[in-house]
């Protein structure tokens, strides 16, 4: 929302605050302040010109002119307007003025030397005409332009006037102007403007809820035509594009007081009653932006006999719209429930100027207000309209004001400062709120209506309002009284970053993926998309999706930087939502780690089960029978530990990646419910242990694990450990067979074993090899 | 006669450990000089002959002899030792510049790292650590906050929802929801995490970020005790006093509701492009629990009061280490990753 400096200096009588610094006062006291621009700055050298003679210059559509510019002299300068003629009123911009960011210079045009220019509107910032200069009446060359001046504009950021309807107008912010500078409002509305006796629009609401007031006046004998300039460049620097005179004073009256107006063409409107309802069902409306809208009955319209007249609190509609050929029209000022308009218009995807201000729930005493204003205002821009009969008003009943106690005690409580009762009372009464005393410490306070209709109603809403004025700058830190108690753990975060730690030590650096998944990846993994929780609003297909795994952000990633590297190790700790039945998704942690390498060896694969045994010390792997379309099928195992499969290992599929990429994906979720195990102290063992190769000769693809566990169960509990030495494939051994070799170490806890001991394992342990029908070298 | 046979014998073995080439040289000198079968040996069978005064002077003779001769050859060798030694010390020269093998340690996400810092800070201040789901119901991420359907707060966050009719969340707000329901008044807790806005990408605009949201609640809690705790804050933050402003910010969860700005650390508030020439840069929106979100969170307003704010850790990282584009975070590229 843009403000104009010198609207609001209109208003507050004798503010000599330069524009800048009431930004800064504005950011600090009320909302926060984006910037602010000068708007019209040439004005303050553009004057009025006649033109003397214009005459064609040949070969070219220009006209070379020569001006009287009053005290600055004759000018001669080069016009391509058509409207360019001798006697014409226009404005003249001497050389040396910059205008909207070009410089006007002396230059020659169709081999003349120009002197500065003769603008169009477009070029002075008014509205968009750009065919013709100009053209003025009623002033003397040399003379500034009625009216217009260069002004600042004070950008102020909407979401932080979402709970202030009120300063969705420039009279809102004048009024906050003047509590903060001390200096007094002037009201522009003068109540006397509306008219006495009956109305000759009758009024029918269907629901007060929806639509808590409706006020009309009529006009006739209007004169549409475009607004004096002045008029047009106020609201053409504010973005709202001047029309006619007609919409350009409702408009005016909008960003003056914030309420809402529509103008309708009285002689299109069908019958004498305007009936403020919902939509049937079924019911269009034929918009003033050219589109027709399908209204459902939640949808408030306003309408004539025939039909919806406009979309209330939103657009107008076409049929009724104000035209060259309108002498007579209806003004509506009107409140609308804010959560209906807000509805209406994301469901027709149609913001406007009108439902921006609605569904910031508007004051309905405003309604009246800004009618008066209106009469004035037209009567200035449509010379000769007259006023038809009295003031057509349907209104709820009022709501009563809402009433707040206040007590000293609470609020200085609350602010953390000491504040004196008589400060406390000046700041809020200069915010136009009323204040009794009935006591001593004890202050009732009585909210404006403009600031009644949502903002404010707990005594919590004055804290702020009082805070802000003394300006919070004025309030002394100070210390809580603090805890004595340690906090409350969080497991899994200190779970997770032990994980961290340890995986980055192992070479590994972290990524981290976005939530999203594309319908397209999900194929690509062989996931069915209709499994997944689904955005119903995403930006883009690509992100339609949330991730029920982190593999194929994984991926990416090693797509991506196989580019730049030869080998890397990387890894993400990171949620998998699950969809869940009638309840919020099941988002699980789960830990990915990949190793990558441009090469053809298996090192990646041991690599990253090396990492697996890091973080698992003792988990197992046991090849999966049921590859997914991603995972190497000779090269996918499931991670079991402690008796749990707790996650999974893989090579990517070599149609997903070029070079070896090995993944472990571990539910983190998962391994935390198990809990550590425990660990007990076992004695160290005090005699000396003996120590033996053993060699099982196996089938190429017998697991050495498989036979370590066998290894295990024959030693007994003499063995202290075993460790895996080399395997053995080729002459002497059959073509298919491969030897396997142990290194075992064997002790007793309470002697020294004998050679006659160590034999006894090393045979029961061959024995039952054997029986289990391996070969074995010995 | 005996005398000077020594004396010529000490003279000749000096001679002949000096000269020695090697420590075997040296051994055999010993052996012929000072072995049992050795030259001096020799000599002492002659003392027999000797009177006893002839007998006390010569064996004094004998054994200082054989003392210097027997320290004179330890000497040698030791030289040969220490030379031999420092031959060997020599030959293993090796090149200390050669890269050393084995991987380095991986590098923690930025955004890990601040976390880590933020989360060891606040815990030292007794605040408990808290977590809540990326997937929220429109309930906690909305009406608990004092957000009913159809406010036109709701517009300030583009959200992300969901067929389920659930969405994404779009602050780390519901926590405070969360934390009320866990942990009950009084309580302090912190919530970092992961949310997200329907808002296109680009160089400072991101659909995914992280925020780190903050609640105390206890008896009697001021404007004053949130900004001690925000200056407390943004100390350890940035290693250093930051000068702090309060001014009116609109959330509907709190009442009254602040944005907090700090000085700006590049120009110290003279103005700079950082600070888009204000000298202030928005930093943390805060402010005093509204007491329909405490009543909602099953507290009562009339004895508990608090405070909350929200700390946009995403920008926090790139303040921190001059990231200029937003999109790099979760890029997943490691020539970015590895910096950190
Ligand atoms: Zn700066």
């Amino acid at each position: 929302m843009k403000f104009s400096y010198n609207w609001i200096r209109e208003m507050v009588d004798g503010l000599d605050v330069a524009p800048h610094d009431l930004m800064q006062l504005i950011t600090i006291k009320t909302a926060e302040c984006e910037g602010v621009e000068e708007a019209g700055s040439h004005f303050a050298k553009v004057v009025a010109a006649r033109v003397l003679e214009a005459e064609p210059i040949p070969g070219s559509h220009n006209r070379k002119a020569r001006i009287d510019a009053g005290p600055l002299g004759e000018r001669t300068l080069v016009c391509g307007a058509s409207n360019c003629r001798a006697g014409l009123l226009t404005a003249y911009v001497p050389s040396g003025t910059g205008l909207e960011g070009t410089h006007i210079g002396k230059r020659v045009v169709s081999g003349i030397e120009s002197d500065g220019m003769l603008a169009s509107a477009r070029e002075l910032g008014i509205n968009k005409d750009h065919e013709t200069i100009v053209e003025l009446d009623a002033v003397t060359p040399g003379e500034s332009l009625p009216r217009l001046q260069p002004d600042h504009l004070i950008e102020v950021d909407n979401k932080s006037l979402t709970h202030r309807p009120d300063l969705w107008g420039h009279h809102g912010m004048a009024r906050e102007v003047s509590a903060i500078t001390g200096k007094p409002l002037r009201d522009p509305v003068d109540m006397t403007r509306i008219p006495q006796g009956p109305a000759p629009v009758k009024i029918a609401i269907e629901d007060f809820t929806l639509c808590p007031r409706y006020s009309a006046l009529a006009f006739e004998n209007v004169t549409v035509q475009a607004s004096p300039l002045w008029f047009q460049h106020r609201l053409q620097i504010l973005g709202l594009n001047p029309i006619n005179n007609i919409v350009d004073v409702t408009n005016y009256v909008m960003a003056e007081l914030a309420q809402p107006m529509h103008a309708f063409d009285a002689g299109k409107l069908a019958g004498d009653t305007i009936f403020v309802r919902n939509a049937r069902e079924g019911e269009t409306a034929d918009a003033l932006n050219g589109e027709t809208y399908a209204l459902t009955p939640a949808a408030l319209v306003i309408a004539d006999a025939s039909g919806p007249i406009a979309i209330a609190g939103v657009i107008g509609g076409a049929h009724s719209a104000i035209g060259d050929s309108t002498t007579r029209l209806v003004l509506e000022s009107a409140n609308f429930h804010a959560a209906c308009v807000r509805r209406t218009s994301s469901r027709l995807k149609l913001r406007t100027d009108a439902s921006m201000r609605f569904e910031k729930s508007q004051d309905p005493v405003n309604t009246v207000r800004a009618l008066a204003r209106a009469v004035e205002l037209l009567e200035l821009v449509s010379p000769g309209i007259r006023l038809v009969g009295g003031l057509g008003d349907l209104a709820a009943p009022p709501k009563p004001a809402p009433v707040i106690e206040l007590h000293m005690d609470w609020l200085i409580r609350k602010l953390g400062r000491d504040i004196e009762p008589a400060e406390v009372q000046r700041i809020l009464e200069a915010l136009h709120f009323t204040v009794e005393a009935p006591a001593a410490g004890v202050f009732i306070v009585t909210v404006p209506s403009w600031r009644a209709t949502k903002d404010i109603s707990i005594k919590d809403d004055l804290i702020e309002e009082i805070g802000r004025m003394i300006g919070y700058a004025t309030i002394t830190p100070v210390a809580p009284v603090t805890p004595t108690e340690a906090p409350a753990d969080n497991p899994r975060r200190r779970f997770h970053r032990q994980l961290r730690q340890l995986v980055t030590a192992q070479g590994f650096d972290e990524v981290y993926n976005y939530s999203f998944l594309s319908e397209d990846d999900a194929r690509r993994f062989s996931l069915d998309p209709a499994a997944h929780v689904t955005v119903a609003n995403p930006i883009s297909i690509d992100q339609a999706l949330l991730r029920q795994t982190l593999i194929p952000g994984i991926w990416k990633n090693i797509q991506e930087n196989s580019k730049h590297f030869d080998e890397f190790r990387l890894f993400e700790i990171g949620y998998e939502i699950h969809r869940r039945a009638d309840a919020l998704p099941e988002e699980v942690p789960h830990l990915a780690a990949a190793v990558y390498q441009k090469t053809k060896e298996a090192g990646p694969l041991y690599e990253a089960k090396r990492l697996a045994e890091c973080i698992l010390p003792g988990c197992e792997l046991r090849p999966a029978g049921d590859a997914a379309v991603h995972e190497h099928p000779a090269r996918t195992a499931g991670i079991l530990w402690r008796g749990e499969t707790v996650g999974r290992l893989f090579e990517f599929h070599p149609n997903f990646v070029e070079g070896r990429a090995v993944v472990v994906d571990l539910n983190l979720g998962r391994i935390e419910a198990m809990g550590s195990p425990e660990k007990r102290y076992q004695p160290v063992r005090r005699y000396p242990e003996s120590a033996f190769d053993l060699s099982v000769i196996g089938q190429r693809r017998t697991l050495a694990g498989d036979v370590e566990k066998l290894i295990r169960g024959f030693a007994g509990p003499q063995l202290e450990s075993i460790r895996f030495l080399r395997q053995y494939e080729g002459a002497p051994l059959a073509d298919g067979a491969k030897s396997i070799s142990f290194r075992l170490v064997v002790a007793s806890r309470d002697h020294t074993l004998s050679n006659e001991e160590v034999t006894a394992v090393r045979d029961a342990i061959i024995d039952g090899m054997r029986r289990e029908g391996f070969d074995m070298r010995v | 006669m005996l005398e000077s046979q020594l004396q010529a014998l000490a003279a000749s073995a000096q001679q002949r450990i000096d000269a020695a080439a090697s420590p075997d040289a040296l051994e055999a000198v010993r052996v012929e000089v000072l072995g049992r079968k050795g030259a001096l040996a020799e000599v002492s069978k002659g003392m027999g002959k000797l009177t006893p005064t002839d007998r006390v002077r010569i064996g004094k003779l004998l054994n200082s002899t054989k003392t210097t001769l027997e320290s004179a050859l330890d000497a040698r060798l030791k030289s040969f030792a220490d030379a031999a030694l420092a031959a060997r010390l020599d030959a293993e020269w090796l090149d200390v510049t050669l890269p050393a093998p084995g991987t380095r340690p991986g590098a923690l996400h930025p955004l890990t790292r601040i976390q880590q810092e933020l989360e060891d800070l606040f815990t030292s201040m007794g605040v408990a650590v808290l977590d809540g789901p990326e997937v929220e119901s429109e309930y906690n991420n909305f009406d608990a906050l004092n957000i009913p359907p159809d406010h036109p707060a709701r517009d300030m966050q583009d959200t992300f929802w969901l067929s389920s009719g659930q969405c994404l969340r779009t602050h780390t707000s519901p926590v405070q929801v969360r934390g009320m329901a866990k942990l009950g008044p009084p309580l302090l807790m912190i919530a970092p995490g992961r949310v997200f806005r329907n808002e296109e990408v680009d160089a400072s605009h991101e659909h995914t970020f992280y925020q780190l949201e903050g609640m105390m609640v206890d008896r009697n809690v001021s404007i004053a005790h949130m900004l001690y705790f925000m200056r407390t804050l943004l100390k350890h933050i940035f290693n250093r006093e930051v000068t702090v402003r309060l001014r009116p910010g609109y959330f509907p969860f709190v009442e009254p509701g602040f944005e907090l700005d700090i000085q700006c650390l590049i120009c110290n508030g003279s103005g700079c492009p950082v600070c888009k020439q204000s000298g202030w840069v928005e930093l943390l929106p805060c402010g005093l629990v509204h007491p329909n979100v405490l009543r909602m969170g099953g507290i009562d307003p009339d004895r508990w009061g608090g405070f909350a704010f929200g700390l946009g850790l995403t920008r926090l990282v790139m303040m921190r280490y001059g990231i200029d584009d937003i999109r790099w975070l979760q890029s997943g590229d490691l020539r970015f990753l590895r910096q950190f």
